[in-house]
């Protein structure tokens, strides 16, 4: 992987930052009305409010003029002023997104640790009965509504079988910030059933895809080469096969951004955790338009920086690679 | 349920299933077919999505209720399921069974649109830009990374936010406009490997223009991503107007959609669980039978197994 | 290192990383507190305050959490009687007396502390009476103390009423709708910022207990001052919890995570909640209203009349349109009743089911529709009248189940009629502001009783709440005249026949649809003892419950 590579990557990711930006701009000033609403203002803000905002965000000044004002804005990580939270929303974002990547990372951890293990078995045990049962659960589970199965399991394991706590990041009494190793297994806690819900449906897909890649990666040459010259069973499946497969995976880790983002905006709600996509859903309940595109531009900064970050990770993972310089010649499969 | 809609009910499974055995005896004489419904579940799939299209479209004829009318406050709410009630009823007496027929109309009606749209788009992007190459190719390629960057759920958000009253429609459009991205990726790749292949150069050398070699050689053999996508792409546009609607920013009341009879149904969820557990089963059974379908055509299309 | 990690199986990796998670959550933290005062109350709340200072929101919650952190100068007693003074409780007020018909004495205790230490002086109770009626500060409660002249200090402990004119509740209204504020914190904020004060996310009161923390979204803790110097509150600690969603709150309750949940609302959750083993449930008398608000002002311009609801025999026929004790059936069983008229069960010398209201009569709606040129000319189920279909809006706000069902089930009443309803869901807070500034057609509002009708109904239902709690700018000079004669009668026997025909004047003009009045019914752990409501707040008493010793369970143990 070289540096020249490396650059290129990330001066392709700030583009795309860049673009989204004003994408989001464009977006704004083509939606009808209420100047002043969209600079922190409210909907119904009165005249001298709205020229204190007017004067702070140019609102009076031709249109290039306000983009490059907006841009200057958010290079100093000014995003605007919530009237639904009274405070900089970049303080209320700020406040969400460790809550948002708990949820996310451990949903990936879960995704990750289980559908590679689910899909490896299946693998090994093709087309016999282990196989076929978990194939139709991976298909069922694959297909649920996320917001249902979150429903479903508050009801069995938090109120029936009191395993997990009934929603929320924290116990309030005993860990309100959580400050010693106790408050951090607090936080575990709390933190399995939404986990498992954004998990459990990320696993499936992982299970079916890495089936199918262990299988392609099984029926190839230099594999069955490999069985041929007797070497052990157990090394040709972990050495080989899952090596590649592990590769696929990482490359399917960059799509894993999004679909955890959409699937944290449901999530949270159910379960009452402060994340930024509980954040966002508020927001549009209450019209806080600063709010709800500023969560949608950091929504975009995670996700762009998730896609180099796994670039980068396949970069190191497969030698083949870095000879090439074309990063779009990876094909991503649904 | 009278005896007219119980006739129908039948009759919509019985035909299901009919055409389903006579689409598996007409394919017996071809590779790809046998290959197709190689695996059970893809022919259960495949009827079960059939019998769910008959229903949405015979929805008057199948449906005993009026899906909005709310047929007793007092004594029919939260009703269990019976022989009148087939599924029950919800916390406003509404019929569920005519909902969940009505509601797959919505869900249906706008999954396949919005997978129609978002494939078409992407298929003619994906095409243009892995034909001609060079910068088209880039351009069109940055514009798919950028409008992958932006998850999806975040532009429906702030659409709701900024139109106020925006209508429904407005919203599917746009479902369809922001889902195309990753379709456009996948067929780029394979008219990129196909350009290459011996059929195409023919063409070319026969003096076929461009438009035509694209559309008459290259595409038909692209099927098989450009028919994965289609059928996910039905079961993610489903997936996103239940959560939108779940949310609240979907369709309104009273009109039934899968996603906002779960969320009705939530607050009764100990007392009538049935009011959530039939409109989330029935979307889980759609987006299975579109995987299972998807996984046949894959294995019916796969360049692989074709003989040499 | 990849391929090393791998070689240990990943299912035994997970498997150790559970079990260190297990071990360390199995270590509980055990707190040392022991004794009479310990105690931690979650309390398992749905919405969020916009703001704890007290003159610029009415919202219940912020109502709730102030009382613990602000004390009003007296309070009513659990009679709730509001004529004269005798049946209210000192708090702020030491003693007090009449220096003539119009003025009327406070002395401060001196024992009142602020809690940053300074003493609570009667500049306080002057600078709160001029922030609450300030305009810039707007305050929903000026209107309630415009009869109240003036207050001044005659020295640090005196605080001086001087009213404008005589009436019996002179003492209840000095009183009642101000919880003073410190004026050396307040004073150097502008008026027109207080809404969104900092003070308001981090307030100092004088109250028996503290603030500690608010986190937004998730919770408001507060802890017992142990020097209150009307007596140590009971519990330690009490947590307000937020979470979005009724059914969940009740599912915390349920599993042992919350201890309080005041209001239960739906049959359904009664039910668990008796069931549930650590939980008593207590009914106290209902102080909430709810109605279907007809905007009789036009939304674009509120000096236009409103194109359908500035007709009273449209209302009218609107309101017969509803049958008003199905829904409530359907709804709530038998948890609530219909009002009738603008009030809850809490005023019961006048709540009378007899009082005269409009019947349930679809047939003579129909008719009056009819007579009104509002048929359906065009065939599609809606009437209309030159081209515009009788169609409406009706606005709810997320957090409530229950009105969000009410607005479907009156969407399904008024379709069987023709009109055509619209429900739109938005967040409380925006439902708030445009119920507040009247941009909207038809809204579900809640409004809770004071004591006093003469402050409640007159504030919510007479001009001079235009701009305020009268969000539908309903106006009848015979009703102000009666509401007026009413306010002034000496004893509740000479009001009641007064308040009664102007309830039933008001209801004769259907300014709104009076859907239900609320039992309250609370689920409380049973470790708590001496659990008393007071019916109109029922966070007022809170200092007096106490946890005995021996009942004590973990989560009251801990030290703050």
């Amino acid at each position: 992987m070289t540096a020249a590579w490396l650059l290129r990557r990330l001066v392709a990711s700030v583009a795309i930052i860049f673009a989204v930006v004003t994408f989001v701009f464009i977006l704004i000033h083509l939606a009808p009305g209420r100047p002043c609403s969209h600079f922190g203002g409210g909907e119904y803000v009165d005249q001298i409010e709205c020229n204190r905002l007017s004067a702070q965000f140019g609102l009076d000044k031709p249109i290039p003029e306000q983009y490059w004002l907006y841009l200057i804005a958010l290079a100093h990580g000014n995003l605007g002023y919530s009237f639904s939270l009274h405070r900089p929303v970049r303080d209320a974002i700020a406040d969400t997104i460790p809550f948002t990547l708990q949820l996310a990372g451990a949903a990936l951890a879960l995704d990750f640790l289980l559908g590679l293990a689910l899909g490896i078995y299946q693998a090994v045990r093709v087309n016999r009965l282990p196989d076929i049962v978990i194939g139709n659960v991976t298909l069922f589970i694959y297909s649920l509504p996320t917001f249902w199965l979150a429903l479903l399991l508050l009801l069995i394991f938090g109120e029936k079988l009191r395993w997990f706590p009934v929603g929320g990041p924290n116990n309030p009494v005993l860990c309100p910030l959580v400050d010693s190793l106790y408050c951090v297994a607090d936080r575990l806690w709390h933190l399995v059933l939404p986990a498992a819900t954004l998990g459990m449906v990320g696993a499936a897909g992982t299970a079916r895809f890495q089936r199918a890649a262990m299988l392609e990666v099984a029926a190839q040459d230099f594999v069955r080469t490999a069985r041929a010259k007797g070497v052990p069973e157990r090394r040709v499946v972990l050495q080989h096969q899952l090596r590649n497969a592990l590769l696929s995976f990482i490359t399917r880790f960059g799509l894993a951004f999004p679909f955890l983002l959409t699937g944290a905006v449901l999530i949270e709600t159910i379960y009452a955790w402060p994340g930024m996509g509980r954040l966002a859903f508020d927001a549009i309940l209450s019209r806080d338009y600063p709010l709800v595109t500023a969560t949608a531009l950091t929504a975009s900064v995670v996700v762009v920086a998730g896609n180099l970050l796994a670039d980068i990770l396949l970069g190191i993972a497969d030698p083949r690679l870095r000879v090439r310089a074309d990063p779009d010649a990876h094909v991503l499969t649904a | 349920m009278t005896l007219g809609t119980w006739l129908a009910l039948v009759v919509a499974l019985v035909v299901a299933a009919e055409a389903v055995r006579a689409l598996r005896h007409r394919g017996l004489r071809s590779e790809r077919w046998r290959r197709f419904f190689r695996q059970r579940t893809t022919s259960w799939g495949l009827g079960i999505l059939t019998f769910l299209v008959i229903v949405a479209l015979a929805a008057p004829l199948i449906a005993p209720f009026d899906p909005n009318k709310q047929l007793d406050i007092i004594h029919l709410k939260n009703y269990p399921p019976s022989w009148t009630f087939l599924l029950g009823t919800d916390y406003l007496s509404r019929d569920l069974w005519s909902r969940v027929v009505y509601g797959a109309r919505v869900s249906l009606g706008i999954g396949a649109l919005g997978a129609l749209m978002a494939v078409s788009l992407g298929t003619l992007v994906g095409a243009v830009a892995g034909y001609y190459q060079r910068w088209i190719d880039a351009v069109l390629m940055r514009g798919v990374d950028v409008g992958l960057a932006l998850p999806r759920i975040f532009i429906l958000l702030m659409a709701v936010a900024l139109w106020d009253g925006l209508p429904f429609a407005a919203l599917v459009i746009t479902i369809g406009l922001t889902s195309w991205f990753g379709t456009s990726r996948l067929v780029r790749a394979e008219v990129l490997s196909l350009r290459q292949r011996d059929f195409v150069v023919a063409a070319h050398a026969l003096g076929a223009d461009t438009r035509r070699v694209i559309f008459r050689h290259v595409l038909p053999n692209a099927a098989a991503p450009i028919i994965v996508s289609a059928a996910l792409g039905v079961g993610n546009v489903l997936l996103l107007e239940a959560s939108l609607s779940f949310l609240g920013i979907g369709i309104k009341p009273p009109g039934a959609s899968w996603g906002n009879m779960i969320a009705d149904g939530a607050s009764s969820i100990y007392t009538a669980p049935w009011s959530t557990l039939f409109p989330g089963l029935a979307i889980s059974l759609v987006v299975m039978s579109l995987n299972a379908v998807a996984d046949g055509v894959r294995d019916a299309l796969d360049p692989r197994e074709e003989p040499a | 290192m990849l391929s090393a990690m791998l070689r240990r199986s990943s299912p035994q990796l997970s498997v150790f990383i559970v079990l260190v998670v297990a071990v360390l959550a199995s270590c509980e933290r055990r707190g040392g507190c022991t004794g009479a005062n310990c105690g931690t109350l979650i309390d398992a709340q749905v919405a969020e305050p916009s703001t704890l200072l007290p003159p610029s929101t009415e919202e219940i919650v912020a109502n709730d959490v102030g009382e613990q952190l602000f004390l009003k100068l007296a309070d009513v007693g659990m009679s709730q009687n509001t004529l004269g003074d005798e049946d209210f409780q000192p708090l702020l007020a030491q003693k007090w007396e009449w220096d003539g018909p119009l003025t009327l004495v406070f002395h401060l205790d001196p024992r009142a502390r602020w809690h940053d230490g300074q003493p609570v002086t009667a500049a306080d109770v002057e600078f709160t009476f001029n922030a609450y009626t300030d305009s810039a500060v707007a305050s929903p409660f000026r209107p309630k103390l415009r009869r109240i002249a003036s207050v001044t200090q005659r020295d640090s402990l005196t605080a001086v009423f001087r009213f404008r004119e005589r009436y019996p509740e002179m003492f209840y209204d000095a009183v009642y709708h101000m919880r003073i504020l410190p004026a050396h914190l307040l004073r150097p904020v502008p008026r027109d910022q207080w809404r969104t004060a900092q003070f308001g996310r981090q307030p100092v009161g004088d109250g028996p207990y503290r603030f500690v923390r608010w986190q937004t979204a998730q919770s408001i803790e507060l802890v017992a001052d142990s020097t209150f110097f009307l007596g140590r509150p009971g519990i330690r600690r009490l947590i307000w919890r937020f979470t979005p969603n009724l059914l969940v709150a009740v599912q915390q309750v349920i599993a042992d995570q919350a201890d309080i949940r005041e209001q239960l609302v739906t049959p359904e959750n009664v039910e668990r909640c008796r069931a549930a083993k650590q939980l008593a449930v207590y009914t106290y008398v209902g102080n909430v209203y709810t109605y279907l608000s007809f905007n009789l002002r036009s939304q674009a311009d509120s000096t236009l009349p409103h194109p359908i609801f500035s007709d009273r025999d449209v209302r009218r026929a609107l309101v017969m349109a509803v049958d008003r004790a199905s829904l409530l059936k359907s709804a709530l069983g038998d948890l609530a009743k219909v009002p009738p008229g603008p009030t809850s069960e809490l005023l019961s010398w006048i709540w009378d089911p007899d009082l005269r209201q409009l019947p349930y009569d679809t047939a003579q709606a129909g008719r009056i529709l009819n007579a009104k040129g509002w048929r359906d000319h065009d065939g599609d189920g809606v009437r209309d009248k030159d081209g515009q279909p009788l169609t409406f809006h009706i606005l709810v706000p997320t957090s409530s189940v229950l009105r969000r069902q009410y607005a479907r089930l009156l969407q399904e009443q008024y379709r069987g009629i023709g009109v055509h309803v619209e429900v739109d869901e938005l967040e409380p807070s925006v439902v708030g502001q445009r119920v507040g500034t009247g941009k909207y057609d038809g809204a579900i509002i809640s409004r809770s009783n004071d004591p006093s009708p003469s402050s409640g109904i007159a504030q919510t239902w007479t001009q001079a709440g235009f701009g305020g709690s009268n969000s539908g700018r309903y106006y009848n000079p015979a009703f102000e005249r009666l509401v007026d004669r009413a306010a002034t009668a000496t004893t509740r026997d000479r009001a009641r026949p007064l308040w009664r025909a102007a309830i039933e004047t008001l209801n004769a003009d259907a300014p709104a649809v009076f859907l239900y009045a609320l039992d309250n019914v609370a689920a409380v752990h049973k470790r708590v003892d001496n659990v008393q409501f007071r019916a109109d707040s029922w966070a007022s008493l809170l200092r007096t419950w106490r946890i005995p010793p021996d009942r004590l369970i973990d989560r009251d143990r801990v030290e703050p």
